[in-house]
């Protein structure tokens, strides 16, 4: 069944614990300028208040990033929905970049795409992922799609940007 | 009687196009004809394989054909299709012979244009296309007799062309007859920047001349332009343009500079379809048709034509003029017609190098190009079509986090957003 990892932003208070154990799990050299996958931000509102986010890919179900590979490195994991990637191949054009709505995709030192996979081994053996694991709010949460559907998270991000986007 | 179906040149929108079939259950016939056994295989990775960044199979993203039919079952007939009948629907190879379909898919990409000049046939002058202009180039570079080269044409291809030399220590020119680099997507002023840097990288840049004849005196080369100037080199490539491959279209065809099509890929014939850079799309900005010659369109193109082939209904509004083009550690990114007008505003991230124009008319932004900015490069995109198609939102909490992150100036978001 599809896997969705969504984030309620009325939890999250960019305390940054997600962005410090992706960038742990997926071993990312931070000081050669890698970013980790999930990016952590507050925003300034209109009425000055502020809204806290955690960023990372929304494994789009219509994936653009897919297609406008030129090197076919990025697909579908059949299991969970995730977006995931094999970047063998990868020339490090940018295309990716150009065709996500929301920035997902990062790169590595030696210029090829890396990106966030959902933490699919560790979803597939039954463990949530890092970043989720390691939110102290319970704002990043790891749900099936049927769930994601029915449970009501108080604001859900991503229920925002499909809105969004459709 | 089950359906039978011809696709006629198997590149990214012809695979597209058949996997979207069988996905979609179509299940008649499929015969794929394909005049190259570089097939499925990807024109813009050539460069990287002379470069040696990917070997051979990674030319062919999808796969060697015989796994692609194992995957999603056609037949492949490996012959050249010389006329596409629209009226009877049939597909005539050049042997003479005819086979008559139910439909028909014409995805046979375009070629590489090369100006009727004197000296154009002339040893070590090439074009960028196909396997076979990469093995070519591959094999002249291995010579290790290739000191110095020309590039003609200072549009993206070329540039790819200027990178892989600059690497092999190849003395490089690159010329155009236009007066700056990317004429048909750059803003003057990006140009300008992008053009100062190849020259602290030691490109030589003649522009403003049209090129006349290419001399060749014993194996010694030289590109000889309009107004007498004349550059000498052992190797010289033709990045001029393209031209789709539209020359099998009958007259019934509605043909521009490519092959008409609306939004679900349907040509002005019954049951004849085109996807890919053959074919002019719709084009979101203008409302035109018009060829937007880049993978991510040719499979969208593709996967459209491939639904409605099966019988779903499916539209592919149309995309805008848009391109990442990644070189020699920099990124130039161009977004909308360069020709269209609006008031324009530059903005600079000096601390990241970035530089960002936009042209905006009423709100909506008309024309975009980006130095070094590619991390937001798809916010802007998905921003920009969605003005185009009348939305006035303003900038999702994501994009301005992204955009925040990637080191794009306030400004450039408040203008966005008005
Ligand atoms: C050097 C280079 C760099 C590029 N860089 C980029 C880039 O950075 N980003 C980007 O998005 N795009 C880039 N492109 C463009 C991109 O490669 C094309 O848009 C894309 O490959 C188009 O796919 P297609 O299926 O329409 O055509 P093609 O890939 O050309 O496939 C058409 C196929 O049809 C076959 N065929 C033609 N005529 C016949 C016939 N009569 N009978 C049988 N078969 C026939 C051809 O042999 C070919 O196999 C680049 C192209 C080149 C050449
Ligand atoms: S990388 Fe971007 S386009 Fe691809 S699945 Fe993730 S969010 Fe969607
Ligand atoms: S950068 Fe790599 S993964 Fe991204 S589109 Fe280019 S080849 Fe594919
Ligand atoms: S799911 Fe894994 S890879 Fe993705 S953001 Fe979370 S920790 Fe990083």
């Amino acid at each position: 069944m599809g896997k969705v990892i969504d984030l309620d932003i009325h939890k999250c208070s960019a305390c940054g614990a997600c962005a410090v154990a992706c960038m742990d799990q997926n071993d990312l050299d931070v000081t050669a300028g890698v970013s980790p996958f999930r990016v952590v931000c507050d925003l300034e509102e209109k009425n000055g208040g502020f809204e806290y986010y955690s960023i990372a890919c929304f494994h789009c179900e219509d994936a653009p990033c897919i297609t406008a590979c030129p090197c076919n490195c990025l697909s579908k994991d059949e299991e969970t929905g995730f977006t995931i990637y094999d970047n063998t191949n990868c020339i490090g054009c940018h295309s990716c970049a150009m065709a996500c709505p929301f920035g997902a995709p990062s790169y590595a030192a030696d210029g090829k795409m890396i990106k966030c996979d959902g933490c699919v081994e560790r979803v597939k053996c039954g463990l949530e992922p890092a970043c989720v694991r390691n939110c102290p709010t319970g704002a990043l949460t790891l749900l099936d799609e049927e769930e994601f559907k029915e449970v009501k998270v108080t604001r859900s991000l991503k229920k925002i940007m499909d809105m969004a986007n459709e | 009687m089950k359906k039978k179906t011809a696709v006629v040149g198997f590149g990214c929108a012809g695979y597209h196009a058949v996997k979207a079939m069988r996905e979609h259950g179509y299940d008649g016939e499929i015969d794929v004809y394909t005049d190259s056994d570089w097939a499925p295989g990807n024109p813009m990775l050539t460069t990287y394989y002379i470069y040696g960044k990917i070997r051979k199979e990674g030319t062919m993203p999808f796969g060697a054909m015989e796994e692609i039919q194992k995957q999603f079952g056609f037949c492949v007939r490996r012959e050249a299709v010389s006329r596409v009948l629209s009226e009877e629907k049939a597909v005539q190879t050049s042997d003479g012979r005819k086979e008559i379909y139910d439909q028909i898919l014409i995805s046979t990409g375009a070629r590489a244009f090369v100006p009727p000049i004197p000296g154009a046939d002339s040893e070590n002058v090439f074009v960028m296309r196909t396997m076979d202009d990469a093995e070519q180039v591959k094999a002249a570079l291995s010579t290790g007799k290739i000191k110095s080269a020309v590039v003609v044409g200072a549009s993206m291809v070329g540039i790819k062309l200027v990178e892989l030399f600059h690497a092999n220590g190849i003395e490089c020119t690159l010329a155009d007859m236009a007066p700056y680099i990317f004429p048909v997507s750059a803003v003057p002023q990006i140009a300008a920047d992008i053009e100062a840097r190849l020259k602290e990288k030691g490109i030589r840049l003649v522009f403003s001349k049209a090129l006349q004849a290419i001399e060749n005196e014993n194996g010694k080369l030289k590109v000889v332009f309009a107004d007498g100037e004349a550059v000498p080199c052992d190797l010289v490539m033709m990045c001029i343009g393209t031209r789709a491959n539209t020359q099998i279209a009958d007259e019934k065809l509605a043909v521009n500079r490519g092959i008409v099509v609306d939004t679900s890929m349907r040509t002005n014939m019954p049951g004849i379809y085109s996807a890919g850079d053959c074919c002019e799309g719709n084009n979101i900005q203008t409302g035109q048709t018009q060829i937007i010659g880049i993978w991510d369109n040719a499979a969208r193109q593709g996967e459209t034509a491939g639904a409605n082939m099966a019988g779903i209904k499916t539209v592919y509004p149309g995309n805008m003029l848009h391109n990442i083009t990644h070189f020699m550690g920099m990124d130039f990114i161009g977004y909308g017609d360069v020709r269209s007008e609006g008031k324009e505003y530059t903005y600079e991230n000096p601390e990241f190098g970035q530089k960002f124009v936009v042209r905006e008319k009423d709100g909506v932004p008309v024309c975009m190009n980006f130095l070094d900015s590619y991390g937001a490069s798809g916010v802007f995109k998905a921003y920009m079509i969605k003005r185009l198609e009348g939305s006035r939102e303003p900038l999702s909490p994501v994009a301005r986090v992204r955009m925040i992150r990637e080191g794009v100036p306030e400004k450039v978001m408040d203008l966005l957003n008005d």
